[in-house]
C-alpha cells in the first residue's frame, strides 16, 4: 500500500492498542488515544501498554494523548474502538471536532442496550460522518499483537473506507477482506459473543466438541435469523464476521465472554466475574439487546433466549443445558429459507 | 429560462456528454459505434409504435445508412448529431416574454382551463374563478419562511410527493405565493400535448421529457440539463418517486437519478468556484382531500401489483370534464390542498439551518465542502457520491413521511378499511375489495368512535401530521366532511351515510385514500391496542371521547 494515512485509534484497551501497533507497523503515522492522560503518558512511555496488553513491544511512530480533539484533527481515518455502552458519549465528543472529510472505522462489537441500535448508526446519530465502517472478523488482539497470521473483514457502503481501512491494517500476516454489508457485520460481531458465552458453558461443563460445534452451528444460525432481519445479507455469515468470529471466540479460552461462560459453569455469580474481570464481556449486554429485539420483531432465537435466563433471570446453569437441548428440531434450513 | 441562458446551456449540455462518450471511446474502437447503433436501434423501435414527428424517421435512417462506413471522425459528428436533437427537444420552445410574466400567468391561466373545460360543462359553473379556487384552497404549511431565506444562498431542489398531475401547477402556484421564482420542471411529454395543461407546462419552466426514448444518452440529457440548469442558479422541481403514486401511499422509494444531480452540480459548483455553489433539496408534500385521477391510479395499481403501467395518457386528467368537476368540487365542499414544506437538506442528507449551513444531527455547523474533498480538493467520486444520493434520498423520504398531512377523507377511509379487515378476518385482501365481505355498511356511531381512535391512534405516533381541519374538529365531523367529499366528485360514491348507518361502496378508492397513512405501523400500534381488546374499547368509549365527539362545533 502506497497511501500513507494518519490514523488515529481511539481507545486503548487490547484491541484498540493491537490496531494501533498494526497501523503503525504498517507505516502510517498513528496516534493512540486513552481516556486518561496517565495512561497515555505511560503507554508512550513504556512504549508498551502494561494494563491491558502486557508485553508487547509498540512501535516508535505510534504516539499517544488523551485529547480527542488533537486526534480528531489529526486523522485521515479514525478507528474507535471503545465499549459499546461508551460509545455514544465519546461519539458526541468526537462530533464536536471531526467534519466530512473523514473517515471512521468501529470495532465495537455490541448493541447499544437502550435502543439496540448498531455502532455505525449510533456513530451517525452523534457526528457528521457519513464514511463509516465497522472491522469485524476473528481477532484475538493478543495474537494479532504477535504478528499471527489472520484475517478480517472491514465493511461500509463507502469504497474510500475500506481502501483506507485496507492501507492502513492489511500486511503480510494480517489479510482484509471488505465488503458493503455494514449491518451483517455489525450483527455477526456483536451476536456471536452471546454465543461464545454459552459455549465457554459448555466447556465449563467438561462436554467435547461435538457439543461446542453443535452450538456453534444453531448459534450460526440464529445469528443469521437476526441479522437479515435486521436487514443484512445472509452470505455475511458465511465470512470472516460471521462463521469466521464466531469460531474465533467460541474456541479459544483468551475470548473473555468465553471466560465468562466457563466460569459460570464452574459455580461462580455473574456479579463476582464481572467484579474481577478488567476488561468488558460485551455478550452481557448484548444478550439484553438481542433479547428486546428479537421479542420486538418475532424473530425465534432459541439460544439467545436460554443465554438471556442465565444471565438475567436468575437461571441456573444446569437448566441453560435443559433449555439448549429442549429446542424443538425440525428441517435444519427452516428459519432461514422460509 | 433566459434566451441566453438557453443557447448556453444547449451548448454545454451537448459538449458535456458528448466528451464524456470521448473520453470513453479510447476505451476500444467499437465504443462509439455500438453507442450510436443502439441509440438508432432504441429510437427506431419507438418509431415503430409511436408515429414519427418531424424528420425523425428520414434522421435515424439517414444515421443508420452511413453508420457501416464511418471513420472515428464521423462517428463523433453522428453523436453530436444525435445530442443536439435531443438536447433542442428537451429544451423546448419558451418564450421569454411569457417566462417573465409567468410567475403571474399560473392563476389566470388556471381561470382561463376553468373557462376551457366550463364550456363543456354546466352554465352555472361559468362563475367559478380559477384564482379564488387554488388561492383560497391552497394552504402553505411547514418550513416555507426557512425555504424562501435559502433562495438567495444557494439552489433549490424541489422534491415533492406525486399523487395527481395538478401537483406541478398547484406547486408552481404555491412558489408564486412564496415569491419564489419559476421551478424548472421536466414533465412528460403527454403533458405538452393535453391542451388544457399545455398552457401551464410552458410556463411552470417545464423542459419536455419522453419517456418513451429508452435511449441511454436520452436519459443521460436530461440529467445533464438538469443539472446545468441547476449550476446556473435555476431552482429544479422534480417528483422522486419518478411518477405518480399508484396506491395512494407517500413514496418511501425514490428514483436516485435525478437526486443524484444535486450533488454533481454542487461539486461542479466549487470546482468552478461559483459565488453560491450550495444546493439545498426541499422535501414537500402536496395533500388533497380527492384527488383527481384516484380512480385510474387505484385501478392500475390493482390491476397487477408490479406492473403498473408507467405512462398513462387516458385518465380523468385528459377529461376536462373530470378536472371542472374536480375544480368546482374543491370550490363548493371547502376542499384544501395542503402544501407542506419539510426541513431543507445539503448533499449528504444533513439539514441546513436559516443561513444554509449544513448541521450535524446535534446541530453543530459542518462545513458542507468537506464531504466532497479529495486531498483536499472538490472532487467527483462516482462511488461516494452514489452513496450520497442515497443518504439524501433516505433523508428525503423521512422528509416526506414526517410532513405527509392526511385529510379527513384519509382518516375516515383508513378507519373504514381497518374496520372492514376487523369484520372480515383472514379474507384476502382482493376478495374483500371485490365482495365487501361479509356486512355492506357499519353503524354510524361505530364509524365515529373508530374514527376517534385513529386520529388518537395518529396523534400518539406524532406521524404523519393531521390537517388542521382533522385536528381541531371532532372525529363526527370528520367523518360528515369526508362522507360529503366522498359522494361529490367520484364517479361513484367512495363511502355513503343513508340512515344510521354507513356503507362502504368504492373499496378500492377506500383503500387509495386508506394507503396514505400506510408505512407508519398504524396497523401494528392498532393490533397491539385490539390485542388489549377491553382496554382499548374502554378508551375508546370513555366518556370524554364520547363528549367530544358529540359536541357540535
Amino acid at each position: 500500500m502506497s497511501e500513507t494515512l494518519r490514523v488515529g485509534v481511539i481507545g486503548a484497551g487490547s484491541w484498540g492498542t493491537t490496531l494501533a501497533k498494526i497501523s503503525a507497523e504498517n507505516g502510517h503515522p498513528t496516534l493512540l488515544w486513552a481516556r486518561r492522560e496517565e495512561q497515555a503518558a505511560r503507554i508512550a512511555e513504556e512504549r508498551c501498554n502494561a494494563e491491558y496488553l502486557p508485553n508487547i513491544e509498540l512501535p516508535l511512530n505510534l504516539e499517544t494523548t488523551a485529547d480527542l480533539q488533537r486526534i480528531a484533527e489529526f486523522s485521515d481515518l479514525l478507528v474507535l474502538v471503545v465499549p459499546s455502552h461508551g460509545l455514544r458519549e465519546i461519539a458526541r465528543q468526537l462530533g464536536e471536532f471531526v467534519d466530512g472529510s473523514q473517515c471512521l472505522v468501529h470495532a465495537t462489537k455490541g448493541l447499544e442496550q437502550a435502543t439496540h441500535r448498531r455502532m455505525s448508526e449510533v456513530i451517525r446519530e452523534e457526528t457528521c460522518l457519513r464514511k463509516i465502517g465497522v472491522i469485524a472478523g476473528p481477532n484475538l488482539a493478543r495474537e494479532l499483537a504477535q504478528c499471527g497470521p489472520a484475517g478480517t473483514l472491514v465493511a461500509s457502503h463507502y469504497d474510500e473506507v475500506f481502501r483506507k481501512g485496507h492501507a492502513a491494517f492489511g500486511n503480510h500476516y494480517f489479510r482484509v477482506y471488505w465488503g458493503h454489508d455494514v449491518v451483517g457485520a455489525e450483527v455477526g460481531g456483536a451476536f456471536k459473543n452471546v454465543v461464545a458465552l454459552a459455549a465457554g458453558v459448555l466447556s465449563g461443563l467438561g462436554f467435547g466438541e461435538n457439543s461446542r460445534s453443535l452450538l456453534m452451528t444453531r448459534g450460526l444460525s440464529e445469528m443469521a435469523r437476526l441479522g437479515t432481519a435486521m436487514g443484512g445479507s445472509l452470505v455475511t455469515f458465511g465470512g470472516m464476521a460471521g462463521i469466521g468470529d464466531l469460531i474465533a471466540t467460541c474456541s479459544s479460552s483468551l475470548s473473555r465472554n468465553f471466560q465468562v461462560g466457563s466460569r459460570l459453569a464452574a459455580g461462580e455469580t455473574l456479579p463476582q466475574i464481572q467484579a474481577e474481570m478488567k476488561m468488558v464481556a460485551e455478550g452481557v449486554k448484548t444478550s439484553l439487546a438481542v433479547r428486546e429485539f428479537a421479542t420486538q420483531h418475532h424473530i425465534d432465537l432459541p439460544i439467545a433466549g436460554a443465554i438471556h435466563r442465565l444471565l438475567h433471570e436468575g437461571g441456573s446453569v444446569p437448566e441453560l443445558l435443559a433449555d439448549l437441548m429442549a429446542i424443538p428440531t425440525g428441517p435444519e434450513f427452516a428459519e432461514l429459507t422460509r | 429560462m433566459r434566451p441566453e441562458d438557453r443557447e448556453r446551456i444547449q451548448l454545454e449540455v451537448t459538449s458535456r456528454v458528448l466528451e464524456r462518450h470521448m473520453a470513453r471511446s479510447a476505451s476500444g474502437p467499437d465504443y462509439l459505434e455500438t453507442l450510436i447503433n443502439d441509440t438508432i436501434y432504441n429510437e427506431r423501435r419507438r418509431l415503430e409504435r409511436d408515429p414519427p414527428k418531424g424528420d425523425e424517421a428520414s434522421f435515424y435512417a439517414g444515421l443508420a445508412k452511413r453508420l457501416p462506413k464511418a471513420s472515428q471522425v464521423e462517428l463523433k459528428h453522428m453523436l453530436e448529431e444525435m445530442l443536439r436533437r435531443f438536447v433542442a427537444e428537451v429544451v423546448g420552445n419558451f418564450d421569454e416574454r411569457v417566462y417573465r410574466l409567468s410567475t403571474s400567468v399560473v392563476p389566470t391561466g388556471l381561470s382561463l382551463l376553468l373557462k376551457a373545460s366550463s364550456a363543456a360543462g354546466p352554465r352555472d359553473l361559468l362563475s367559478l374563478d380559477g384564482i379564488s379556487v387554488v388561492r383560497d384552497h391552497i394552504e402553505l404549511q411547514g418550513e416555507v419562511d426557512h425555504v424562501k431565506r435559502l433562495l438567495g444562498k444557494g439552489t433549490l431542489m424541489v422534491v415533492p410527493t406525486h399523487s395527481s398531475h395538478l401537483d406541478s401547477i398547484v406547486l408552481g402556484y404555491a412558489a408564486h405565493l412564496m415569491e419564489l421564482p419559476p421551478l424548472l420542471y421536466g414533465a412528460g411529454l403527454n403533458l405538452f400535448t393535453n391542451p388544457l395543461i399545455s398552457f401551464f407546462m410552458n410556463n411552470l419552466g417545464a423542459y419536455r421529457v419522453d419517456r418513451k426514448k429508452t435511449a441511454s444518452i436520452y436519459k443521460e440529457v436530461l440529467k445533464e440539463y438538469a443539472t446545468v440548469a441547476m449550476e446556473m442558479g435555476y431552482h429544479n422541481l422534480f417528483f422522486p418517486g419518478g411518477t405518480r403514486s399508484r396506491s395512494g401511499a407517500v413514496e418511501s422509494k425514490l428514483k436516485k437519478g435525478l437526486l443524484g444531480t444535486a450533488v454533481t452540480a454542487y461539486i461542479n459548483n466549487l470546482k468552478h468556484e461559483r459565488m453560491r455553489p450550495n444546493v439545498y433539496i426541499v422535501p414537500c408534500t402536496i395533500s388533497y382531500d380527492l384527488v383527481l385521477e384516484a380512480e385510474t391510479l387505484i385501478d392500475d395499481y390493482l390491476k397487477e401489483v408490479g406492473k403498473s403501467r408507467y405512462i398513462i395518457e387516458d385518465d380523468e386528467f385528459s377529461k376536462p370534464r373530470r378536472i371542472l368537476n374536480f375544480m368546482s368540487e374543491i370550490a363548493s365542499l371547502d376542499g384544501r390542498i395542503a402544501v407542506t414544506f419539510g426541513r431543507p437538506l445539503d448533499i449528504v442528507g444533513n439539514f441546513v439551518d436559516q443561513e444554509g449551513r449544513s448541521l450535524d444531527p446535534r446541530g453543530r455547523v459542518v462545513d458542507t465542502k468537506s464531504y466532497v474533498l479529495k486531498n483536499g480538493v472538490p472532487e467527483h467520486d462516482h462511488q461516494r457520491d452514489q452513496e450520497y444520493t442515497q443518504e439524501i434520498a433516505d433523508a428525503v423520504v423521512k422528509g416526506l413521511r414526517e410532513n405527509n398531512v392526511v385529510m379527513s377523507t384519509n382518516i375516515v377511509a383508513y378507519t373504514l378499511m381497518r374496520m372492514l379487515k376487523l369484520k372480515n378476518p383472514g379474507m384476502d385482501l382482493y376478495r374483500l375489495l371485490r365482495t365487501g365481505g361479509s356486512t355492506p355498511s357499519f353503524p354510524h356511531g361505530d364509524v365515529v368512535r373508530e374514527t376517534a381512535a385513529t386520529i388518537e391512534l395518529v396523534k400518539a405516533a406524532e406521524q404523519p401530521r393531521l390537517a388542521d381541519e382533522v385536528r381541531s374538529a371532532t372525529a363526527l365531523a370528520a367523518v360528515d366532511d369526508a362522507l360529503r367529499h366522498f359522494k361529490s366528485y367520484h364517479t361513484h360514491p367512495v363511502a355513503e351515510r343513508r340512515g344510521d348507518r354507513v356503507f362502504h361502496e368504492d373499496r378500492n378508492l377506500l383503500l387509495y385514500y386508506a394507503n396514505r397513512l400506510s408505512g407508519y405501523d398504524l396497523e401494528l400500534r392498532g393490533a397491539r391496542r385490539s390485542s388489549g381488546e377491553p382496554q382499548a374499547s374502554r378508551e375508546v368509549q370513555s366518556p370524554g371521547a364520547q363528549q367530544s365527539s358529540g359536541e357540535p362545533r
